[in-house]
């Protein structure tokens, strides 16, 4: 590398200890790309357009129909304080009182299936499953599968993930998502709540017009909670908008400007 | 990293263990679904051991039968795609840093020649797979790819190199005026037969076109016409013009198979990524740490 040799030369030149040169230079290259070794600063939401009025669509098979790009009302700390057990508890206290210092999100590691970005999330639905597009965090998906699979299938998958395995139902007019297979790795909100690999997610997704969507989110935790905990979040449709590249890595690796 | 699996390198090495590690987290479980489900599916019976080189082991060819349509009768490529495709013709090659020499490259210009021959004089130590950026099309990461068909767009997701995706609008709509570029670009569709064509431009300059450190510039166009010829098997014509960087352009045609009875994993490349310090630079001592 350029910036390697000058270095080099450098040392050789004004130091005239090559030697010490020569074994700094492993030193330097273990983390050459690191623009923010702290984490990539927060990034800002864009305002998103009205949300449309009129009724709900629906799929070709009569299903509640999710498609489109969703812009996250209000604030994506969780609107309830979970009742955790003491261990728990003295995580959440620590990551709360060091202020977001070591959030995965800054990071660039998932966010997994709770936490939300203020950015936006594209649905594509089809009969057997709907994805989820994230535009933010690192632009990477989650998957509602609809076709019949048990979530403890064989599939080969790895047993503890950032965003699990999620497995859809209707119920009339609701879509119900449930997801199993956590790590104990992510944050559920910016606040640090903390969370084990036993984490049992339910969803419950309706659209009463066309320009909203609501989520009822129940937690269900027996190693880090006392009982389980629910809360609702509101999205608006964001018509004429897509998901847009974003690429966390990429601007804490320096390569591209946040 | 991805790549360096597939490069047997020993730069790779530490993620090769990672790797191992994280696909042993299942342990006695993937063992177990490797033993079960082998035997009983039928594309897979005849698929030689794994070769310790990522999921997916030798390309072969996929099952036959009919071809599932969509909605609107055009075929409809959702699901589970080998990522260890087969290439004929000229090949931009999936795998890592330094690794298999890349075959029917266009004549570079010569700003393009010297930023390869300084990338390859620097053993290709500065590539985005290994520090966990998006590789960018047309470079394609070894795991599997996850088609997901509707009839006005289709996805590519991706299990390795970034998890990522791309979006393929099959909506009539033209690409934008005054794109942004970016590491995927932006990609309009249309059907041609049984052959979706997907056109793609608004490229950053700032990826590698393969492992061997092949630059590109934001001229580049992409055209790519997937096409299933029965339910096993995809066919992917891949077309790349350059002429910021090349001279003539590069045609190759690539061919890859179902997966059935399996998943597509969650891979997280940058959770304790080691290669980055692993990678030599050509100044360093040669040795490999």
């Amino acid at each position: 590398m350029n910036t390697n040799r000058r270095e080099l030369k450098f040392a050789i030149t004004l130091l005239t200890i090559p030697a010490i040169a020569f074994l700094a230079l492993p030193l330097a290259a273990q983390q050459p790309h690191k623009a923010f070794p702290n984490g990539v600063p927060p990034v800002k939401a864009r305002k998103p357009p009205a949300p449309p009025a009129g009724p709900a669509p629906k799929a070709e098979d009569g299903h509640t129909d999710f498609t489109g790009v969703w812009v996250l009302q209000g604030s994506t700390t969780i609107p309830a304080e979970p009742s955790y057990q003491p261990w728990a508890q003295k995580l959440y206290e620590q990551r709360k009182a060091a202020k977001g210092k070591g959030d995965p999100e800054s990071l660039c590691l998932p966010d997994g299936a709770v936490r939300v970005t203020a950015l936006p999330y594209k649905f594509v639905q089809g009969p057997k499953m709907i994805v989820v597009l994230s535009e933010g965090n690192t632009h990477s998906y989650r998957r509602f599968f609809l076709d019949g699979r048990k979530p403890d299938a064989q599939l080969d998958l790895d047993p503890a993930m950032y965003t699990g395995v999620s497995i859809g139902h209707w119920d009339g007019a609701a879509l119900v998502v449930e997801t199993v297979g956590f790590n104990d790795k992510t944050w559920l909100d910016p606040t640090g709540k903390p969370h084990s690999d036993a984490m049992k997610l339910t969803e419950r997704y309706t659209r009463p017009d066309l320009g909203h969507m609501n989520v009822e989110i129940t937690v269900d935790d027996d190693k880090a909670l006392t009982k389980p905990f629910t809360f609702k979040r509101v999205f608006t449709l964001a018509p004429g908008w897509d998901v847009e590249e974003y690429v966390c890595q990429a601007i804490l690796d320096g390569v591209e400007q946040p | 990293m991805t790549a360096a699996l597939f490069g047997l390198d020993p730069i790779g090495e530490s993620k090769v263990k990672k790797w191992i590690f994280s696909a042993s987290v299942a342990g006695v479980l993937s063992l177990a679904v490797i033993a079960l489900a082998a035997p009983q599916n039928g594309s897979n019976a005849a698929t030689p051991p794994a070769r310790g080189r990522g999921r997916g082991g030798a390309p072969r060819r996929g099952p036959g039968g009919p071809v599932p349509l969509l909605s609107d009768g055009h075929p409809d490529f959702s699901g589970i795609w080998n990522g260890q495709q087969t290439i004929a013709g000229n090949d931009v090659t999936s795998t890592g840093p330094g690794s298999s020499p890349t075959t029917g490259v266009p004549p570079m210009l010569p700003w393009a020649a010297k930023v390869q021959a300084d990338r390859a004089k620097n053993q290709f130590a500065d590539d985005f797979e290994a520090r966990c950026l998006p590789g960018g099309p047309p470079r394609i990461p070894p795991y599997h790819i996850s088609l997901f068909s509707t009839p006005k767009l289709v996805l590519m997701l991706f299990e390795g190199n970034t998890h990522m995706y791309r979006q393929f609008f099959v909506d009539g709509s033209d690409h934008p005026k005054n794109l942004k570029p970016t590491f995927y670009g932006d990609s309009r569709a249309h059907w041609e037969g049984d052959q979706l064509v997907v056109d793609t431009i608004g490229f950053n300059d700032i990826s590698w076109i393969d492992g061997q450190g092949h630059p590109h510039s934001k001229q580049m166009h992409l055209v790519e016409k997937f096409r299933r010829p029965d339910f096993g098997n995809l066919q992917i014509e891949v077309d790349i013009d350059d002429p910021g960087t090349y001279q003539g352009h590069w045609h190759m045609n690539r061919v890859t198979t179902i997966e059935t009875g399996m998943e597509m994993t969650e891979y997280v490349c940058n959770e304790n990524n080691q290669d980055p310090g692993h990678l030599d630079h050509a100044n360093n001592d040669g040795k490999h740490p």
